[in-house]
């Protein structure tokens, strides 16, 4: 008779936590009814449970056996301790509530459903959909080393990365990693979606997030102050139809004057590039005061625009 | 329902699943089928498997016990599985990153069972308030969102003075709102338009006005998806060849269409869903980037430059 293979995978959890001791190939297999007998296909057959356990997020440990004068096979267990989800004595209200975020906010393919399996589920809560945050793949794990204080390893616009994470922030449509660049030496942003690769997530407690540190502030709207430019101080003039909302983005510390036809705001510029295409956004509602340069500079760049047939060049 | 679920996620279900009747023995099927989402025939299904599983040496002393009594069930004999399994690193980012989403909607109850659910989740995953999420810009006020929920929620006619970021006009319009959502990192107002007689959705920091116009509406057969941007069929399109140095176009923007062609420049094809959207976008590319078509897009270009260009004193003639 055949045993259904879910029939074999529950089995399998259950002697495995259940054992005292680690348990080998041979042990596990004799143990779970529906192995074959040839030596190859059992442990292929196993290696494939062993996989589909471990992407549920069974922790299976490793050990080599050495008792008996030992032959040092590879043994496993699931130990316990590390396969509880510890209880959260949530209350009904507090579940509802959880269950309520899961359904109106869509994020990373609906884990947060299974999530909130393990939590005894929520029900149709009738929440309608709020919100649809991107899946990235890199995301859980950055977010793990986040949670461990653990250094995350990873490749990034052509470079290998070594950072401590302080902070996970979803701004503007992108998630970002916030940290300690260890490479750099110095505090970096990361967009998660362009990770590239995998994440390695080393040993926990590697660092401490500094008590001064403000995931609000530290990620700026500013891409102009982004770059390795030499520093330089613009005015620009904002016209009054846009004066109100870009006070709120830049806060009333740039305002460096406020006249009729609008305002005019100080910036601090190290990337020039980002500068200009930050001006060009207010189209013809915005001017470049000072300094000349960079005055000059938008000049430049528009006149190629404007000449030759739809393109420059 | 989909497919029949394989024989992992079954697994995944019933590791869930049964802590849950162990903790509350003789619940119901149905309340199970609720609870979890799941169909009654698949727990039902699962519940039959069960029985022919335990420990070695499988004998009946051994073997995990399942009553089912009137549709109640109870389980003995699996005392192992008396804790759910801790969270994947997938799980536990989403079900925060949810909570923490909730949490920054305008108006959320900052005192309420969720702040409390999610230290009690910190508890196992560790500090969180580092993880913030920002679910966008909400213009004007912070009532915004609510007084905007609360008229989707009455079917409350509006009117709204709206910033057309695309045009670069201000306009008042007669809305009847259908649904509030956030998207992309900013609020949207998918709405139906009286003016445009068709269905919008509108940035909610660029709403700039709202006025209740004391009517009401019927409810819309269906609230159209939560997505940002879809182009319009009646949209212009452009067509340009971009350089390296302007590939934030192509990850920035729905491209209708993206080719690399023989110098190495990107050609793409986009709906043009303003004018104002447009002239920004071209005012942007680099000198080796090029429009191509049509000549009309080509000429809004450079009259935009030249528009700009009169700011500072240089008069180009085009």
């Amino acid at each position: 008779m055949t045993i259904d293979r879910f029939e074999r995978l529950t089995n399998l959890v259950a002697v495995m936590l259940a054992t005292r001791r680690p348990l080998t190939l041979d042990e596990v297999t004799e143990r779970v009814p529906g192995y074959p007998e040839a030596l190859e296909s059992r442990r292929r057959q196993f290696e494939r449970d062993k996989e589909t356990l471990r992407e549920l997020g069974v922790p299976i440990t490793l050990a080599v056996t050495d008792h008996l004068g030992g032959t040092g096979d590879v043994a496993y267990r699931i130990l316990p301790g590390e396969y509880y989800l510890p209880d959260l004595e949530l209350t009904a209200d507090e579940r509802t509530a959880l269950a309520a975020a899961v359904t109106a906010v869509h994020i990373q393919e609906g884990q947060g459903r299974e999530a909130l399996w393990k939590l005894g589920g929520g029900g149709d809560t009738g929440t309608p959909r709020l919100a649809a945050l991107p899946t990235v793949a890199a995301l859980p794990r950055l977010f793990e080393a986040y949670r461990l204080r653990a250094v995350a390893s990873f490749r990034y616009r052509n470079e290998d990365r070594r950072v401590e994470p302080w902070a996970i922030v979803f701004r503007r449509g992108h998630w970002y990693a916030i940290g300690f660049d260890q490479v750099r030496g110095a505090q970096r942003s990361f967009r998660a979606d362009r990770v590239e690769g995998a994440v390695d997530v080393g040993p926990p407690g590697r660092f401490e997030r500094p008590a001064d540190f403000d995931p609000q502030t530290a990620l700026r709207d500013q891409p102009w102050s982004f770059g390795g430019d030499a520093a330089i101080e613009a005015l620009v003039l904002i016209d009054d139809t846009h004066a109100q909302s870009i006070v709120a983005q830049l806060g009333e510390e740039a305002v460096v004057e406020r006249r009729a036809d609008g305002v005019v705001v100080r910036l601090a510029v190290t990337n020039r590039e980002a500068f200009r295409s930050f001006v060009l956004g207010f189209l013809d509602r915005a001017e470049v005061l000072s300094p000349d340069e960079l005055r000059d500079d938008l000049v430049e760049w528009l006149r190629i625009r404007c000449a030759g047939p739809g393109s420059p060049a | 329902m989909a497919a029949r679920p394989n024989a992992s996620e079954r697994l995944r279900r019933m590791l869930a699943v049964v802590p849950w009747i162990l903790a509350h023995p003789g619940v119901t099927i149905g309340d199970l089928a609720r609870r979890f989402g799941i169909p009654e025939r698949e727990i039902e299904r699962d519940l039959e498997i069960l029985p022919m599983c335990g420990l070695p040496p499988y004998t009946p002393d051994r073997l995990i016990e399942v009553d089912l009594v009137d549709d109640r069930v109870r389980i003995r004999m699996a005392e192992y599985l008396d804790r759910p399994l801790r969270f994947t690193a997938a799980e536990g980012f989403a079900i925060l990153a949810a909570g923490r989403a909730l949490l920054a909607v305008p108006g959320s109850d900052a005192e309420g069972p969720l702040v409390d659910a999610l230290a009690k989740l910190a508890r196992v995953l560790g500090p969180v308030e580092g993880l913030t999420v920002e679910m966008g810009t909400i213009g004007q006020s912070d009532d915004t969102i609510s007084t905007l929920q609360e008229a989707v929620a009455a079917r409350r006619q509006l009117e709204i003075g709206y910033y057309s970021f695309g045009r670069d006009v201000e306009t008042v319009r007669v809305v009847d709102p259908w649904a509030v959502h956030s998207a992309g990192g900013e609020w949207y107002l998918a709405a139906w338009c009286h003016q445009a007689g068709d269905e919008r959705l509108f940035r909610v920091d660029r709403i700039r006005s709202v006025h209740s116009t004391g009517g009401t509406f019927p409810a819309p057969d269906v609230v159209p998806a939560a997505d940002t941007f879809r182009a319009g069929a009646d949209d212009p399109r452009v067509e340009m060849l971009l350089a390296e140095d302007d590939r934030w176009v192509v990850e920035s923007y729905p491209v209708l269409e993206t080719d690399v062609v023989a110098d190495g420049r990107i050609r793409v094809v986009l709906a043009v869903s303003g004018q104002a959207w447009f002239e920004r976008l071209a005012l942007r590319l680099g000198p080796r980037s090029e429009i191509v078509a049509p000549d009309e897009m080509i000429g809004i270009a450079r009259a935009a430059a030249a528009r700009v260009l009169a700011r500072y004193g240089v008069e180009e003639t085009t």
